[in-house]
């Protein structure tokens, strides 16, 4: 971004080599700056340079794999995480979100969607850095919790709490709307920028992420609620 | 002696024995004891007693009174009574046996001086009316053990004590035998019902006969189907994993054709795609079938609202229904809820339903309802009714089967595998539920999912 602005710059890591440089050919063709990674060290190392806009992770890879890489990166950053899972394997998915991926894809996919799902996560991320540079005063203030919008993290009693950028969005939009029930379809797309898709258990997992991150209210009870079958509820104390 | 063979031969000859030696004993035992008594408790007073009964009976009937006395007699008694007249003839016309006869020659012959006051008090003579006078001997030669047979009063005793012996002998011989049959066939249902972990060898124990080898046979045999079944399984799950990475780069070299290509190449490119789609869809399907299969599904149980679910899916296959202007309506449904993985309901209904759509004539209504099993308490009823032309009643029970199709031409134009209702019965059967399908008298497929609700969740759903 410093050397060529206005072009993003990914990383993809994966241990397949051949899918990496058609992955490259691709991404480029759609106005990314593309690096490549084809095992978890050298992806660890490269992803810790803190150059990159997203990081596309494979999670089955030999030796260190995407999880380990993953939980590896977010102790030192919050660079986006697209992960790329095994088809049908839900609790990798599950496990991804959990150690704090932006989002996850299904591998094999199609091209098309994962440009897609690319583009949103850094539309997201970009949303919080143009914030920081125009938006100083609309900061919010609820309770405990203060967002700061645009620093990337949240003050909680006046500590900062690391959030990575999809997580930041989730609860801006539940903290806008504190004391209503958000549905899922609507916070997918106005936090994840897509569309709910069937089965999608990333908006459980980050909100579940939230949940951890931020503890209880004061009072000892949840902070935000599941309404089944409907969505989630920041509770207003 | 370990062979079944020679426990047969064994038990039966010894439960035999037992017989045999318990009826003996106990019959001389009889006999022993009837003779002690005759014998030593005062023979004289016993006769007494006889001879003041029997002339009892010839007072108040005459002859036959005494007679019928007499019959009485003999057949309550071991020992036979004799009785005896002037002419040395028996009153019931028995044949008096020759010692008899001689002893009472013996007795007329001696002067009557010489017989002693007791022993003439003690003279077991009855008098009749008539005058003649019957005198009454007991036999005690002829106690046979014939004669005791022949009343079962004297023979209740012994003949309860043999039956009741060889009565436990049988029954632990009976049950010996039986029950590791009894054990291997259960088993075998079990096995054959799909629980391939079945093995005998532990409940059969240090046994060695016949039984225990077919029951470690069987073991054998049952190790070796799962690990055909496994085999084939992994097989499948491995081939489709295999699958994946090229598929992946497939997809990627699809689409860098796609921007390179010109216009008229564009058209099929997308064929292309949809194919490799199609794959995707297959190979998703066959690993999640085998994941099934093996049991290892992860994600936790959660309750599921089955209204809910019906209506989802209901409303989803409605707008795939629309082009051929199909409908799919819930008919019937009630408050109800469980514990599963909803994931898992929801494509276990969403094939059933889709199968349906795909066989279901143009212009007629998919139904789905939802009811209280009518045949158990604590399970709900889903059925989805068509009206297609239904299945060949062959196929009926091969229909959850991967890769069976009903309709080979037809199926494959519509976009289906022949994976959906496999994934449906092992998705149901992971609930603990099942799945049947049965041809409609009017026409048309209904397909039955059972599905078993906790008690909790019953409860609950009553509130609701």
């Amino acid at each position: 971004m410093k050397e060529e602005p206005g072009m993003n710059r990914l990383l993809v890591v994966d241990d397949d080599t051949e899918l990496c440089s058609m992955l490259q050919e691709y991404l480029e063709g759609e106005n990314f700056r593309v690096d490549m990674a084809h095992d978890g060290d050298t992806a660890l190392q490269m992803a810790l340079a803190d150059v990159y806009d997203l990081v596309v992770l494979d999670i089955m890879m030999p030796r260190r794999n995407g999880f380990d890489v993953l939980r590896e990166l977010r102790v030192h950053s919050n660079t986006p995480v697209l992960m790329l899972t095994a088809r049908g394997d839900d609790v990798d998915s599950i496990v991804g979100l959990e150690l704090g991926a932006d989002d996850y894809l299904t591998k094999p996919c199609n091209p098309r969607v994962l440009v897609a799902r690319i583009r949103a996560i850094l539309r997201r991320a970009a949303n919080v850095v143009d914030a920081s540079r125009e938006t100083d005063s609309e900061r919010l203030q609820l309770g405990d919790i203060e967002l700061q919008p645009g620093a990337r993290s949240v003050l909680r009693n006046g500590e900062a709490v690391a959030l990575t950028s999809t997580e930041y969005s989730v609860l801006e939009v539940l903290l806008r709307s504190a004391g209503q029930v958000v549905s899922k379809a609507e916070l997918s797309e106005r936090a994840l920028d897509r569309e709910l898709t069937r089965y999608d258990r990333s908006l459980d997992m980050h909100v579940s992420n939230l949940r951890r991150k931020l503890g209880p209210l004061g009072d000892d009870s949840e902070r935000i609620q599941t309404v089944r079958g409907v969505g989630f509820l920041y509770t207003v104390t | 002696m370990h062979s079944l063979f020679w426990k047969f031969f064994f038990s039966f000859w010894t439960a035999l024995i037992l017989f045999v030696v318990a009826t003996v004993w106990t019959t001389s035992h009889f006999l022993e004891r009837t003779r002690a008594q005759h014998q030593q408790q005062s023979p004289q007073q016993r006769m007494l007693e006889l001879v003041t009964e029997g002339q009892a009976a010839a007072d108040r009937g005459g002859i036959e009174g005494l007679k019928i006395w007499l019959r009485q007699i003999d057949r309550r008694r071991a020992v036979p009574l004799l009785l005896i007249d002037g002419t040395g003839a028996d009153l019931l016309e028995r044949p008096v046996p020759a010692r008899i006869e001689a002893r009472i020659q013996r007795h007329k012959r001696l002067p009557d001086h010489t017989r002693g006051a007791e022993v003439t008090r003690s003279r077991p003579l009855i008098h009749l009316d008539d005058g003649t006078t019957y005198r009454l001997i007991p036999d005690y030669q002829s106690l046979t053990l014939g004669r005791v047979l022949r009343r079962p009063q004297a023979m209740l005793m012994p003949l309860f004590l043999a039956g009741a012996i060889s009565a436990l002998v049988c029954f632990f011989l009976a049950r010996y035998l039986s029950a590791p049959i009894r054990r291997l066939s259960r088993a075998t249902q079990q096995f054959a019902l799909g629980d391939l972990d079945q093995r005998i060898g532990p409940a059969v124990g240090r046994r060695k006969d016949e039984i225990a080898d077919l029951a470690r046979d069987f073991d054998h045999m049952a190790e070796r189907v799962q690990a055909l079944v496994q085999a084939q399984q992994q097989l499948l799950s491995d081939v489709s994993h295999e699958l994946r990475s090229p598929l992946a780069r497939l997809h990627l070299a699809l689409g860098l054709a796609q921007k390179k290509a010109g216009i008229g190449v564009h058209q099929d490119l997308e064929r292309i795609e949809r194919e490799a789609e199609r794959l995707d869809e297959l190979i998703g399907q066959i690993l999640s079938l085998s994941r099934m299969e093996s049991r290892e599904y992860a994600p936790g149980k959660g309750p599921v609202n089955l209204v809910e679910l019906l209506d989802t899916v209901a409303a989803d296959a409605a707008f795939e229904a629309g082009p051929r202007n199909c409908k799919v309506v819930v008919t019937e449904s009630y408050p109800v809820e469980l514990q599963g993985i909803e994931t898992l309901l929801h494509s276990a209904l969403e094939n059933v339903v889709r199968n349906a759509l795909r066989y279901t004539g143009p212009n007629t209504t998919v139904e789905l309802s939802l009811i209280p099993d009518p045949g158990r308490v604590d399970s709900v009823l889903i059925e989805v009714r068509d009206h297609g032309p239904g299945i060949a009643e062959d196929l009926l029970p091969r229909l959850f089967e991967p890769f069976v199709r009903a309709g080979e031409a037809r199926d494959r134009e519509s976009g289906g595998y022949g994976l959906g209702l496999a994934i449906a019965d092992r998705a149901v059967g992971l609930h603990g539920g099942s799945i049947e399908a049965r041809n409609r008298p009017e026409g048309g497929l209904s397909v039955l999912i059972r599905l078993p609700i906790g008690a909790i969740t019953a409860a609950r759903a009553h509130q609701a």
